[in-house]
C-alpha cells in the first residue's frame, strides 16, 4: 500500500497534473463563491473535458474542483452573508459578524485553513478506513437518517438562544415550505394551489439566496454606510490565524473533521448537515459558548472543516460500493464509468494506480489550496472596498443569475425574491433566517425518511421497534435530548449565577 | 440637443433591428428547404452529468459528424422527475429547432397520475435510443436464491416482504404493481429518492428485494445477486442473468429513452431528423461509445417508438386502474 501511496504522490506532482490541480482549485473556488453555482454544477461541467485526458489526470482535476468549490462557498458567506453553496450556511453564523467587526481577513483565512485541514482528515479516512466506513454507511437506514436530521434540527434550540420560540416557529415554517411539491410516499402534488410550476417543489438554493443575500441587499439599501464593512488589508493574516487556530481550536477542528467524514459517507446527507452539526458541537464543547454567533474564528473553523471533510467521506461508498455519497461523487462516478472503470472494492487492486493517485492527490490538493486560497483572498476581500451601491447591484444580478441557473427556470427567480422579502421583513420581527434555512434543507430529508420508516414499520409490525431499538438511532436520540436540554440548563445555571452575584452585591 | 441626438440614435438602432429581424424572417420563408440554418436546442429533462445527458452527449458527437452545419445547444430543464423538461419540448415552437430527450414510462405516467401539462400526443417521435430493463435484485447473503422463492415467501407472509423502488409513478412502481398483479402477492413498498440510497438500503438489508435498472446494478455485482431480468431476451451487460420470461413469469418492464420534437413540426424536418438519427445510431463508433459508457443501446425508428409509447399508455392505464391509483 505504501508503494501505491508513493506512486500516487509522484503522479500528483507531475507537472501536468499539478497544473490541473491549480487550475481546478481556482475554478472551483470561483464557482463555489458565486451563489447558485454549486460544486455539482462545476464538476459536471468539467466532466466532458476529462474525456480528452487520461483518467488519472481527469480525476485529479475533478477532485480539485470539488475541494475548491466546497471551500469557495465560504468566501461569499463571510463577505456578503450569502452562502455560495448550501454547505456554507453555518459559516455565515460567525463569518459575517467577523466581517462586520472589520476582521473579514481573519474569517477568510480561518475558513481556508480549516477547509484544508478538514479536507486532509476526510482524505485520510478514505485512504485508511474506506472498508469499515463503507460498512458503517450501510448500517444507516431510514430511522437513523430521520434521527440524524432531528438532531440537526435541534441546533435551532441552541442557535436562537434567548428566543427559542421564534427560532422554532421559523424552523417549522421552513419545514412547511419544504412540503410543497410531490409527496415522497404517494407521489401526489401538495400545496401547489393548482399551479403546476410548484409541483417540482421549492428549490433549496434559490430560497437560501433569497433568505440570506437578497434580504441582505434590501438591508444594505436601507443603510447609510458607504461600505459593507471596514476592511484594511494586513500582511501575515494567514499566519496569525494559523497560530490562533492551533492554540484554541485543535480539538474543535479534529472533532468537526471527524463529524464531516462520517456524515459524508451517507448518501443523502452532505456538507450542509455536517457543517451545522459541527457548528453546534463546537459551541457545546466550548468554554465561552455565548461568544458563538458574535463573530469568532472557532465558529467558522467548525463549519468549514466539517464541510470539506465530507468530500473524502462521500467518495468512500462511491469507490468501494459504487454508491455515491453525494451528488458530486455521483458525477465523478459517471466520469469513472465513462472511462470504463468499474467502482467497487476491486478498484483498489485492479486500478490501484488510479485509485491511490486520486486519493493521494486530494491531500496534495488541500495543501496547495492553502496557497491558492491565500492568494485569492487578497482579491476577494477587496469586495469590501467597493461602495455599497455597486455591491448591491452586483449581488442582485448574481442572485438572479444564480437562482435561474439551478434549473433554468424563472420560477426559481420568483422564489428567490419572495424569500428575500420574507428574510427582510421577517428579520424585523425577530424571525430567524438561519432556522428557516435549516427547516428548508432538512425538511425533505426528515419527511422522506419518516415515511420510509413507517412503511418499514408496517412490514416489521412495530413502529416502536423501528424507531427506538436500532443502536445508532438510540445514540442519535440521546444526543438530540442532550442538545435540546443544554441551553435550557445553561439559562438556569446562568440566572442562578447572576442571582449569586446579585446576592453578593 | 444632446438628448435629442441620443433619441435619434436609439430610434435608429430600433429601426435597424426591426428591419434586420423582418428581413431574416423573409429570407427563411423564401428558401423553405434549407434546414437546419441555425443551432438546434436540445432539451434535457435531467441534470447535466446524468445518464440521459451522457447519452445525448455521445449522440451529439455523431450529430456533428453527419450534420456538421449546425450544432446542438444543450438546455437543461430539470425537475419533477423530468416532467418540466418534457413539457418544455411539447410546448416549444414546432419549427424544428427544439428537440429533446423523452423517458418512458415517465412521460406516460406524469400526465396520467400527477397532472403534468402535456400528453403523449404532443410529440413527433424521432427515434428510440436506449432500453434499460428492470431487474429483481437481492443482497449477496440473502436467503432467496431465485425469484420463485421470493414469491413463495411473500405468499406465505403477506405484506412482510420489503421491496425497494425508486419513485412513485415510475417504471419501478409499475413493475412492482405488475409483479403483484401477476403473482397475487402483497408486499410492503418502500420508496427511495434515487438509486444510490436504494442500493445502499439493499446492501444494508433494510429491504429484502429491490427493483433496479441494469445501468444501476451492474456496478454493484460484487454485493448483489440478480434474480431475473424483466426483458424479452438476456442483456449484454448481464449475460448470466435469466429473463423472468424464460423462468416462467411473463413480465417485461423497462425504462426507455428517445428523442422527439413538438407536434406540428414540418414533416420534411421530422424526416430529416429521423434520417440523421438513423445514421448516427447505425454508426459502429457510436455503438462502441454507448457500450463503453454502460448505455444499453436499443434502436427503434420514430414510427415504432410512437407506436410503443401508445401501447404503453394502455398498459399503464390498465395497471393503475386495477390498483385504484387513478380514476
Amino acid at each position: 500500500m505504501l508503494e501505491h501511496i508513493l506512486t500516487g504522490f509522484t503522479n500528483s506532482m507531475m507537472p501536468f497534473n499539478f497544473l490541473l490541480i491549480i487550475v481546478g482549485l481556482t475554478g472551483g473556488i470561483v464557482i463555489g463563491a458565486l451563489p447558485g453555482l454549486t460544486a455539482t454544477m462545476g464538476v459536471a461541467l468539467m466532466v466532458p473535458i476529462t474525456f480528452a485526458m487520461n483518467p488519472i489526470s481527469g480525476l485529479v482535476m475533478l477532485g480539485a474542483i470539488y475541494s475548491g468549490a466546497i471551500y469557495g462557498g465560504s468566501n461569499s458567506a463571510i463577505l456578503i452573508n450569502t452562502p455560495g453553496t448550501p454547505s456554507s450556511v453555518a459559516t455565515t453564523f460567525d463569518g459575517w459578524p467577523m466581517t462586520q467587526k472589520g476582521d473579514a481577513e481573519g474569517a477568510l483565512n480561518a475558513s481556508l485553513l480549516a477547509s484544508a485541514f478538514g479536507g486532509v482528515i476526510g482524505t485520510l479516512f478514505l485512504l485508511f478506513l474506506a472498508a469499515p466506513m463503507a460498512q458503517l454507511a450501510l448500517k444507516f437506514g431510514a430511522p437513523e437518517f430521520f434521527w440524524l436530521c432531528i438532531f440537526g434540527l435541534s441546533t435551532i434550540a441552541s442557535m436562537s438562544q434567548g428566543n427559542v420560540v421564534k427560532g422554532l416557529i421559523s424552523g417549522a415554517l421552513g419545514m412547511l415550505v419544504s412540503t410543497i411539491g410531490l409527496d415522497p410516499l404517494e407521489g401526489l402534488p401538495r400545496f401547489t394551489f393548482g399551479s403546476y410550476s410548484l409541483v417540482q417543489g421549492i428549490e433549496v438554493i434559490p430560497a437560501m439566496i433569497g433568505l440570506f443575500s437578497f434580504s441582505q441587499v434590501i438591508t444594505l439599501v436601507g443603510s447609510k454606510n458607504k461600505f459593507i464593512a471596514e476592511y484594511k488589508g494586513k500582511r501575515g493574516a494567514t499566519l496569525r490565524v494559523a497560530k490562533k487556530l492551533w492554540k484554541d481550536a485543535k480539538a474543535n477542528l479534529l472533532r468537526s473533521s471527524i463529524i464531516g467524514s462520517f456524515v459524508g459517507i451517507l448518501p443523502g446527507a452532505g456538507g450542509e448537515i455536517a457543517s451545522i452539526i459541527s457548528y453546534n458541537e463546537a459551541k457545546r464543547w466550548d468554554k465561552n459558548k455565548a461568544n458563538f454567533g458574535k463573530g469568532i474564528i472557532e465558529g467558522v473553523a467548525a463549519s468549514e472543516s466539517a464541510n470539506n471533510a465530507t468530500i473524502g467521506g462521500s467518495l468512500i461508498p462511491m469507490l468501494t460500493l459504487g454508491i455515491p455519497g453525494s451528488a458530486v461523487a455521483a458525477v465523478i462516478m459517471g466520469a469513472l464509468l465513462a472511462h470504463g472503470i468499474q467502482p467497487g472494492f476491486k478498484i483498489f487492486t485492479n486500478n490501484a494506480e488510479l485509485a491511490y493517485t486520486f486519493i493521494v492527490s486530494l491531500i496534495v490538493v488541500n495543501i496547495v489550496m492553502v496557497f491558492v486560497g491565500a492568494f485569492l483572498i487578497k482579491g476577494t476581500a477587496r469586495v469590501l472596498n467597493v461602495p455599497t451601491s455597486y455591491i448591491g447591484v452586483a449581488i442582485v444580478s448574481l442572485s438572479i443569475i444564480g437562482s435561474y441557473a439551478i434549473r433554468n427556470s424563472m420560477i426559481d427567480v420568483m422564489v428567490m425574491i419572495f424569500f428575500g422579502l420574507v428574510g427582510y421583513f421577517g428579520g424585523k420581527i425577530g424571525f430567524d433566517t438561519g432556522a428557516m434555512a435549516l427547516g428548508i434543507i432538512l425538511g425533505p430529508i426528515v419527511e422522506d425518511n419518516l415515511s420510509r420508516s413507517i412503511s418499514i414499520a408496517g412490514a416489521e409490525g412495530s413502529v416502536l421497534k423501528v424507531f427506538f431499538t436500532h443502536p445508532i438511532a438510540l445514540l442519535l436520540i440521546i444526543l438530540t435530548i442532550v442538545s435540546v436540554m443544554t441551553p435550557m440548563f445553561l439559562t438556569k445555571h446562568r440566572s442562578k449565577k447572576e442571582a449569586v452575584v446579585n446576592d453578593e452585591a | 440637443m444632446k438628448k435629442n441626438e441620443k433619441m435619434v440614435l436609439i430610434i435608429g438602432i430600433v429601426v435597424i433591428l426591426a428591419l434586420a429581424l423582418t428581413g431574416c424572417g423573409q429570407t427563411s420563408m423564401a428558401t423553405k428547404e434549407e434546414y437546419p440554418t441555425k443551432p438546434l436546442s436540445m432539451v434535457i429533462a435531467f441534470s447535466a452529468g446524468g445518464s440521459s445527458d451522457i447519452q445525448a452527449r455521445i449522440m451529439q458527437k455523431y450529430w456533428n459528424k453527419y450534420v456538421p452545419e449546425q450544432p446542438w445547444v444543450f438546455n437543461y430543464k430539470v425537475g419533477a422527475g423530468g416532467a418540466i423538461g418534457f413539457a418544455e419540448i411539447a410546448k416549444a415552437q414546432p419549427d424544428g429547432y427544439t428537440l429533446g430527450g423523452l423517458n418512458v414510462p415517465h412521460m406516460i405516467l406524469q400526465p396520467m397520475a400527477q397532472g403534468a401539462q402535456f400528453s403523449i400526443d404532443d410529440f413527433e417521435y424521432i427515434s428510440q435510443v436506449v432500453t434499460d430493463p428492470q431487474v429483481l435484485a437481492v443482497q449477496k447473503d440473502s436467503p432467496f436464491k431465485t425469484w420463485k422463492e421470493v414469491i413463495d415467501y411473500a405468499k406465505a407472509n403477506p405484506n412482510k416482504l420489503k421491496v425497494g423502488i425508486v419513485g412513485t409513478f415510475s417504471g419501478h412502481h409499475m413493475m412492482l404493481l405488475d409483479l403483484q398483479d401477476k403473482t397475487g402477492i402483497e408486499v410492503t413498498q418502500v420508496v427511495y429518492k434515487g438509486a444510490a440510497d436504494q442500493n445502499a438500503a439493499l446492501l444494508g438489508q433494510e429491504i429484502d428485494l429491490m427493483i433496479g435498472n441494469v445501468n444501476d446494478v451492474m456496478r454493484s455485482m460484487e454485493n448483489m445477486n440478480i434474480l431475473g431480468i424483466a426483458a424479452e431476451k438476456r442483456n449484454d451487460f448481464l449475460p448470466d442473468v435469466p429473463t423472468l420470461k424464460e423462468t416462467g413469469l411473463d413480465l417485461v418492464s423497462d425504462i426507455r429513452r428517445g428523442f422527439a420534437v413538438p407536434k406540428g413540426t414540418d414533416p420534411e424536418k421530422v424526416r430529416f431528423l429521423r434520417d440523421a438519427f438513423k445514421k448516427i445510431q447505425e454508426d459502429p463508433d457510436y455503438l462502441a461509445d454507448m457500450k463503453k459508457a454502460g448505455q444499453p443501446t436499443d434502436n427503434m425508428s420514430g414510427e415504432e417508438f410512437d407506436k410503443y409509447v401508445h401501447e404503453q399508455q394502455e398498459y399503464n392505464k390498465n395497471l393503475l386502474t386495477k390498483f385504484n391509483l387513478i380514476k
